[in-house]
């Protein structure tokens, strides 16, 4: 399927560096044209996306519109792009946030425009690039390339600590993603080639040992991205520091790239050693779920207290998608749309208090509802949705772990679900102080409501959480089929027992 | 085989016969141009440096040993001969900006670079123990002069005197170990001393081949033998830094490479283990002291010994892989140096140039197109997509994998995280940081000419790395 003559899926991923480069030509001082280029590139990106939808079929399990091209010859390497479901969902993600926090970024953002936008338009290149490229060469590639604006996002926009933040991210990520490098030469000589498709293909299986060291090198890279305990320390610090736009992507796309590469590479190439790791996993999973929820509960910062409490919720993913049990490998894989809905749209609510009052202490607010109707029942909802309220899209997902999971081992189950109580805990707490008792603090006075442009960000995120929570077959459908191919390779006993 | 005629052997020479007489002519330049001809005497070396270059790249290759065997004009040497010549250009150039800003102009700098080349381009070709020992030499010397070209600056002076009794040194402990092994074989043609070296003894033999790579190390930089990098990068003249920094190396690497594949060819185990070794110690070391210093200069020394650890981990792995990997790093590594050096002479602090990361900041806001270039050097260094440094690095960590060395490339890729900590603190002050007073930026052709260059050359061969390595790949070397 091509658009204009290019292939649809390299369309997607290098529609963004057109807008790099017209923002080249346009000289600094012209912030209202930057903003509008910026805005004009990432919304045609996210109908672009759409795009997709036509070509694609959503009845089929396999990769769809590959693309493949000779690369570094000498090396064996291709430029090989392809979808399936799984990656469909989070390309759209992707492009929607990107869109939505370019927009947010309108009023938030003051200095330094032309770059802000550029690295916010090469940060959109490689996440697209990681979720469609299934040449493991490629796919690093944009693996990596994508740290580097994100580093600048930090360290230039970011607040007061954000030379530290900033670092530490590159530092920690980069180090698992370089360890993931050398397991991926070390697949290249068993496989002799870096093609996803032909290694599964070729139905070759490592011996265990061989399977565990790469399986636990690759664990490395995608743990701390997920980021699990106790690989997650860098997120808080980043996720503080980071401008709203910032906390919107890496909340909302680039934690999902570590449980991606989990269900992408890791099940379906060492399904032996994948199994061997459970306990490992598991154990590791819940503690982030408990942990993050506790640490949530004693946040002061409402952005920090929002970063842990991904740590919760990612966990929760985690523990799905090593149960290998299809209902909850859907419901993680679903998990990981709904959670960058409601947690990409909780940083931008509390980039909207930011943006007018410059500080993001609890304490600092309070009676809010009162001044700010609309942006009380925004946040109510988008609380409720991370909360798992049935009838909001956190329910589904959650449900479906848990469901999965109880079937599985329901010690597991009992202990995630401690993770929703503590997280309708932090939450509601969190809303009540901000929102409910007497406006007191003689700043919050003059608070104004949402603006039209600060509601039409939030509209396709509201829009999502109810369809996604009342009528998620469209999604499921389009997972269900590449969820069932993984664990046919990882879990085949599952469907052995069903029949 | 039949020994060749000395005349046929002489056009495969024409590259470095070339080179002489541009060094001639440059010198009678600068002696005879009443005016302005230390400048002109530049021009006429840097003409002669592209002439040079673009003969060589139409020149055939022959895998004929030429002059009883004492020198051969394959791809592979002519593959190094070109990354000479480009690191001597680019070195040049850079050297009229920094003495316009200097205000001497010593023009010796622009005929000893061509005459280094020749030893470079000699060594690299060389197939005999005298020629190798005579071509180094003839390489060593007119760099020792180079570094210490100020001679009024006592930094300069001090690198020059520095670099000349250290670099003696290990010329003798090299020629001992050639002595070792010519003592075992009475032989002094490569693939005769192969032959001899058979039935010897294999102890004495080990000890020869290492007093012989300590010369190598020395002039590479590799950790133990690496300390004279950081006083000899941060006194001798920047632009030459450049040229001494990247063409050495290289021309160290490809007479390993002939070593490792002829000579010792019988010793594979022994001299990986032994290039494995010094590819870790200068890989931590060089990273780890790199993490201190404040002085770019001194920043890049201590970064060009751990990038000397990574091509050793090539060397360690020779075969198919590793030769390709190599040669691409090389080439790709003069450009990473010359836009580093070349990023200071845009740096004025007071009368000379900012040599401090902290001269650095806020340039971003003062130069973007600067700031742009110096990220893609950045990435480059580190070795992060889609930059050549990346590449390259890949290309060598794939080559120690390959031959089961998984933990030496793993020992490689925890390198590249620590010197993002480095390569960052340059990226930090440039793009994060506040501008100090004191520092202005000046724009300046010749290093912009640089600059641009580098920068794109990293960024397209980190995008097409095809261009590059099917050049590398069709690089054969001849043993003999």
């Amino acid at each position: 399927m091509t658009v204009l003559g290019i292939p649809i899926l390299t369309l997607v991923v290098f529609l963004p560096l057109a807008g790099v480069l017209a923002l080249l030509f346009v000289p600094s001082r012209r912030g209202r044209e930057i903003k509008l280029i910026a805005n004009f590139i990432t919304g045609l990106e996210f109908l672009a996306t759409l795009l997709i939808l036509r070509g694609f079929n959503p009845a089929s399990g396999d990769m769809q519109l590959i693309e493949r091209a000779d690369w570094i010859k000498a090396f064996n390497v291709q430029y090989l792009l392809g979808i399936d479901g799984i990656s469909l969902l989070l390309v759209l993600l992707t492009s929607l946030l990107m869109f939505l926090a370019t927009l947010s970024s309108w009023e938030a953002v003051r200095e330094r425009l032309k770059e802000y936008y550029i690295f916010l338009l090469i940060l959109e290149v490689g996440m697209i690039g990681v979720f469609v490229s299934l040449d493991f060469i490629l796919f690093y590639a944009f693996w990596e390339v994508m740290l580097v604006p994100m580093y600048f996002l930090i360290g230039i926009w970011g607040g007061e600590r954000r030379l530290y933040a900033a670092i530490k991210f590159f530092l920690y990520t980069l180090f698992g993603s370089v360890m993931m490098l050398v397991a991926i030469l070390v697949l290249y000589y068993q496989y002799h080639t870096f093609d996803l498709l032909a290694m599964l293909e070729s139905g070759a299986v490592l011996p265990l040992a061989l399977q565990s060291w790469v399986f636990l090198a690759f664990f490395l890279g995608f743990a701390i991205k997920v980021p699990m305990f106790p690989f997650h320390t860098w997120l808080p610090d980043a996720h503080v520091e980071a401008p709203t736009a910032g906390s919107v992507i890496l909340a909302g796309v680039l934690l999902k790239m570590g449980a991606y590469g989990f269900v992408r590479f890791s099940l379906p190439l060492f399904p032996d050693a994948s199994r061997k790791f459970v306990p490992l996993l598991i154990i590791l999973a819940l503690i982030s779920i408990v942990y993050g929820a506790l640490v949530s509960l004693m946040q002061k910062d409402m952005k920090k207290l929002i970063a842990y409490s991904s740590v919760s919720h990612m966990g929760f993913v985690m523990v799905g998608l090593f149960t290998f049990s299809p209902l909850a490998i859907k419901g993680a894989v679903l998990q990981m749309i709904n959670h960058g809905i409601s947690t990409g749209a909780l940083f931008l609510i509390v980039g909207v208090v930011y943006e007018r009052r410059h500080t993001r202490l609890i304490a600092d607010f309070g009676g809010l509802s009162a001044r700010m109707p609309a942006y009380a029942a925004v946040f109510l909802i988008m609380s409720m949705s991370s909360i798992g309220l049935p009838g909001l899209n956190g329910f589904i997902g959650e449900f479906m772990i848990l469901m999965g999971t109880w079937a599985v081992n329901w010690v597991w189950a009992a202990i995630a679900a401690t993770g929703i109580i503590l997280g309708a805990g932090y939450m509601l707490w969190l809303y009540q102080r901000i929102m409910f008792g007497r406006l007191e603090n003689p700043a919050n006075l003059s608070l104004k409501d949402l603006t039209a442009r600060e509601f039409a960000t939030f509209l396709p995120l509201l829009v999502l959480a109810f369809w996604i929570g009342v009528f998620p077959k469209p999604f499921l459908n389009i997972i269900d089929k590449p969820v069932e191919k993984v664990v046919r390779i990882v879990n085949p006993g599952y469907f052995e027992k069903a029949r | 085989m039949e020994p060749l005629s000395p005349a046929f052997g002489l056009r495969y020479l024409l590259p470095e016969i070339a080179l002489l007489a541009v060094a001639v002519f440059s010198m009678f330049v600068h002696i005879f141009c009443r005016k302005r001809g230390h400048r002109w005497a530049g021009y006429v070396a840097l003409a002669g440096l592209a002439l040079v270059a673009f003969f060589l790249v139409l020149s055939p290759a022959s895998s004929v040993p030429l002059f009883s065997g004492h020198l051969v004009a394959d791809s592979f040497s002519r593959f190094f001969k070109f990354v000479f010549l480009v690191a001597g250009g680019l070195a040049t150039v850079l050297s009229f900006r920094f003495f316009d800003v200097e205000g001497a102009e010593p023009g010796e700098v622009y005929y000893l670079m061509p005459l280094t080349i020749i030893g470079m381009m000699v060594a690299v070709s060389s197939l005999d123990l005298v020629s190798t020992y005579v071509s180094f030499e003839l390489f060593a010397i007119p760099s020792y002069i180079l570094a210490g070209i100020f001679k009024k600056d006592g930094r300069s002076a001090e690198a020059g005197i520095k670099y000349f009794f250290l670099g003696t040194l290990s010329s003798a402990v090299m020629l001992l170990g050639m002595a070792l092994v010519f003592g075992l074989t009475g032989e002094t043609h490569y693939p005769a001393i192969l032959q001899g070296l058979a039935g010897a003894n294999a102890h004495v033999a080990l000890m020869g081949m290492i007093l012989f790579f300590v010369g190598l190390f020395f002039k590479a930089a590799m950790v133990p033998f690496h300390m004279w990098a950081p006083d000899v990068y941060e006194g001798a003249p920047t632009p030459l830094v450049v040229f001494l920094s990247t063409a050495p190396k290289a021309a160290v690497f490809a007479i390993l490479i002939r070593l490792l594949a002829g000579l010792f060819g019988r010793f594979e185990a022994q001299w990986s283990l032994v290039l494995q070794a010094v590819s870790l110690l200068s890989m931590f070391w060089g990273n780890i002291a790199a993490l201190v210093q404040d002085n770019v200069k001194r920043l890049m020394a201590y970064s060009s010994i751990a990038h000397a650890g990574y091509l050793a981990i090539g060397l360690a792995a020779w075969g198919e892989t590793a030769r390709l990997a190599v040669l691409f790093y090389v080439f790709v590594y003069v450009f990473m140096n010359a836009a580093a050096f070349g990023l200071i002479l845009l740096i004025r602090k007071g009368p000379g140039f900012g040599e401090d990361v902290s001269d650095l900041r806020g340039l971003a806001g003062r130069s973007p197109l600067a700031a742009g270039c110096i990220l893609v050097l950045l990435l480059s260094l580190t070795g992060i997509p889609p930059t050549a440094g990346f590449m390259g690095k890949y290309f060598l960590f794939a080559a120690a994998v390959e031959k089961g060395m998984v933990l030496l490339a793993a020992a490689g890729a925890l390198n590249s995280v620590i010197s993002l900590f480095y390569y960052f603190r340059i990226g930090r002050a440039i793009f994060m940081e506040q501008e100090s007073g004191g520092v202005r930026v000046e724009p300046s052709a010749p290093v912009w000419a640089v600059l641009g260059v580098s920068a794109l050359v990293l960024l397209l061969l980190g995008i097409l790395p095809f261009l590059l390595t099917n050049l590398a790949s069709a690089a054969r070397m001849t043993t003999g």
